[in-house]
């Protein structure tokens, strides 16, 4: 699959554009500071809890053993612009804030069962405000031609910040179908096919081969 | 014989520099083939392609910096972490956009021969005499019975596997056997033979990947990571195919980090004397002289050589005179079409990776199908299960969740369009003298755009591949479209049109700049018209014919 498919279905995966996948056609404008934008050891364990409730462990190997949170640390350091890192960080508070709120406990300390209801609810929140990202996008293009027909060339429109459980999603999910432990211990792994066979016959729950992803 | 002499100077490393040192070579001439870029070596330098995906630090991805640093190549698909280092530097060679132009360089040994497609397409009859026959610009001075086994000679050394269809407008060629169309593609083949009667095809591609062990390359391995270089020499790149054969007569010379920005002219022979390189290592200018030269530098940059050449007795160039050099650019438009999933199959999968997927060659505008624009388009798509990265309705978190990721879902299919652009003199390139690169050389400025018969063409594109596909029992067919600028299909083509008149052509029919008869164009810059099939096997089969002439009339 190439690159465009690949941001596409990912997209299509988590109801949202590939955070740090879209096409970079103007210069970005830093935003304000504030948030730390350090990943502490706490921050990677809790990032690797968050991986393990979306992509647990079974009889194959969970988002944890594929080391979800360093994933994680560097995808959002090294490939999200500044914004968006923002974004990613303010979300692991408000994540833990949100478990407070439906289980009265931290994320941490709360259950299996309370983490996955909770993210259950925050996933549908996030499909919902991706919905809106159209309608925002297209007053956004808007308003950027009625600015340059002003001649206020330099007006840049607004860039759209995902939802940052889509992001913590969407890593979860390419991080561990990218991993050794993922590859190898959840999918067919068959580095070198060597030959093709153009019509395999399939029964339900074989695995798919990984790199046909 | 000094140093810096040659029988003949090749600029440029990629499919046409590699095939005009390999045949000039085995003709016996002294060969020196300047590259601009660095060397990228066979195997050694693949750096990537034995790595697993885990193996990357951004698993694929690009960062945040090199986004920054690289946002031309941002644009499409082509920016992955796997291939960066394959990319011109974009800080270093700017170019001016007076209209939106994306332009995708690899300045590095091989060129974009590494990262090239890989489809492979004969030009027919109607091709070559499309111009003539529609009124359009300039009639092409060559035909297909004059090119036809030129394609031969091309395809035999290349390796193109595919399969014989017996169409006029897309002829067959010398093909190593074919790979194979899956379970679902061979059923939507069938539908749409039927559905239009036998006037449009689905069939693999033709594609420059071997299928069985070829010139002492073992061959494809059915990873489909060709464009990190493939270690089995899996598919035709200078590095696996036309170096290697160059290299074996003991006549080439290379020089890498070389900038050939000026064909030397003596202006009382009326003939080139060799090229000035910039050394991009020390700054320095170094001359080189030979018999011939052959600019195969791609297309806009081999018109740039031109434009910097002869400015004493051409002010605009050499190739000027005639007003059409860096004119009629031309691309293939694309980055539009539609894809939609096919029930029935679930009991069906496949194994490997093809390097290729199936091919609907044109229909528009051919016997009875009339529309209201010129020329048309292929597609160029593929079926197959989607994976990992796909959307699972209602299960959102968790065990089952990640149960069904890790099955093959539902079977798409989908495909993108190709469609010809026609040569139009307002769309052009020239140089920007208010601005320099790095080593204080002029650049490119891009002015160009789709006209009204392009725009036109798009919807059919659309149009077209939705009707077969539902034709063909496809289910939620859906239309896309993403960013597409001149130069982004990769075909940009036409800056230095071949003809039979010189007032409006800047060569002749064997790729002679008319104004210096032992300068030789053979890169995409000579074409005049564009087609809508991909257009790198034409670029081989006239730079073979084109060296054939040169050593002949020496």
């Amino acid at each position: 699959m190439d690159r465009r498919e690949l941001i596409k279905m990912i997209a299509l995966a988590t109801g949202t554009a590939f955070v740090g996948g879209e096409f970079f056609l103007s210069g970005c404008k830093n935003p304000e500071a504030g948030t730390s934008m350090e990943f502490t050891q706490d921050d990677i364990a809790f990032l690797d809890e968050v991986g393990e409730t979306i992509l647990p462990k079974t009889n194959t190997p969970g988002a944890k053993d594929a080391k979800i949170g360093e994933f994680m640390r560097t995808m959002v350091n090294d490939c999200y612009t500044a914004s968006d890192q923002k974004a990613f960080h303010t979300g692991i508070a408000k994540l833990n804030d949100e478990c407070n709120k439906m289980h009265s406990t931290s994320f941490m300390k709360a259950t299996p069962e309370q983490r996955k209801s909770l993210l259950v609810k925050l996933d549908s929140e996030a499909k919902e405000y991706a919905g809106k990202r159209p309608a925002f996008d297209a007053e956004q293009i808007k308003r950027e031609k009625e600015e340059h027909e002003k001649g206020n060339s330099g007006f840049q429109r607004e860039k759209w910040t995902a939802h940052y459980f889509s992001m913590m999603k969407q890593l979860t999910i390419s991080g561990y179908f990218t991993s050794e432990e993922g590859r190898k211990g959840a999918l067919r792994y068959t580095p070198v096919p060597g030959k093709i066979d153009a019509d395999l016959p399939y029964k339900k729950g074989d695995r798919a081969f990984a790199g046909l992803d | 014989m000094a140093d810096n002499t040659f029988d003949a100077i090749v600029v440029g490393s990629g499919i046409s520099g590699g095939w005009a040192a390999k045949e000039l070579c085995e003709k016996g001439l002294t060969v020196l083939l300047l590259e601009r870029g660095g060397p990228y070596e066979h195997i050694k330098d693949y750096k990537t392609a034995t790595k697993e995906i885990w193996e990357l630090p951004h698993r694929g991805s690009t960062t945040d910096e090199q986004k920054k640093k690289y946002p031309v190549i941002h644009r499409g698909w082509a920016a992955q972490e796997q291939v960066m280092d394959a990319w011109a530097n974009e800080e270093d060679c700017p170019y001016t956009e007076v209209k939106p132009f994306t332009w995708w360089r690899s300045y590095r040994f091989g060129g974009r021969s590494i990262l090239w497609g890989r489809q492979s397409y004969r030009w027919s009859p109607m091709d070559f005499g499309a111009n003539e026959r529609d009124g359009i610009a300039i009639p092409w001075p060559v035909n297909y019975e004059e090119i036809a086994p030129w394609y031969d000679h091309v395809e035999k050394f290349a390796g193109i596997s595919g399969s014989k269809q017996g169409l006029a407008h897309l002829p067959d060629g010398q093909f190593l056997p074919a790979f194979e169309l899956n379970i679902v593609e061979k059923d939507v083949a069938a539908r749409i033979k039927e559905k239009y009667k036998g006037d449009r095809h689905l069939f693999i591609g033709r594609v420059a990947n071997i299928t069985i062990p070829h010139n002492e390359r073992p061959g494809c391995q059915y990873r489909s990571r060709c464009w990190e270089g493939c270690p089995f020499g899996g598919y035709f790149s200078t590095q696996s195919s036309t170096y290697p054969a160059a290299m074996k007569t003991g006549k080439l010379t290379v020089r890498p980090y070389s900038i050939a920005h000026r064909v030397l002219y003596d202006k009382d022979k009326k003939k080139a004397t060799g090229v000035e390189v910039m050394d991009t290592e020390n700054n320095q200018t170094y001359t080189f002289k030979s018999k011939i030269v052959f600019l195969c530098a791609s297309s806009l940059n081999s018109a740039w050589i031109l434009m910097n050449s002869a400015t004493d007795v051409w002010p605009d160039g050499l190739g000027s005179s005639s007003g059409e050099l860096g004119h009629n650019v031309m691309d293939h438009h694309y980055n539009i079409g539609a894809e939609g999933e096919i029930e029935g199959y679930e009991d069906k999968y496949y194994f490997g990776k093809r390097p290729t997927g199936f091919y609907i060659p044109r229909f528009a505008n051919i016997g009875s199908d009339k529309r209201d624009f010129l020329r048309g388009y292929g597609y160029q798509g593929s079926a197959s299960r989607s994976g990992w990265n796909r959307e699972i309705a209602e299960l959102n978190i968790g065990k089952d969740f990640k149960d069904q990721l890790c099955e093959p879902g539902e079977w798409r299919i989908g495909a993108t369009g190709f469609g010809e652009t026609l040569p139009n003199h307002e769309n052009r390139i020239y140089l920007d003298k208010t601005k320099k690169d790095k080593w204080g050389l002029p650049v490119l400025a891009m002015d160009a755009e789709l006209k009204e018969n392009e725009i036109k063409m798009r919807k059919d594109i659309v149009a077209d591949l939705i009707a077969m596909f539902e034709a063909a029992g496809v289910k939620n067919v859906r239309p896309w479209e993403t960013y597409y600028s001149i130069g982004q299909g990769i075909h940009e083509m036409g800056t230095a049109r071949m003809g039979s008149d010189p007032k409006t052509s800047v060569l002749n029919k064997w790729n002679q700049v008319w104004d210096a008869p032992n300068v030789f164009v053979t890169d995409g810059a000579f074409m005049t018209s564009s087609a809508c099939q991909n257009p790198s096997l034409t670029y081989m089969a006239f730079t073979a014919r084109a060296a054939d002439y040169a050593v002949k009339n020496l």
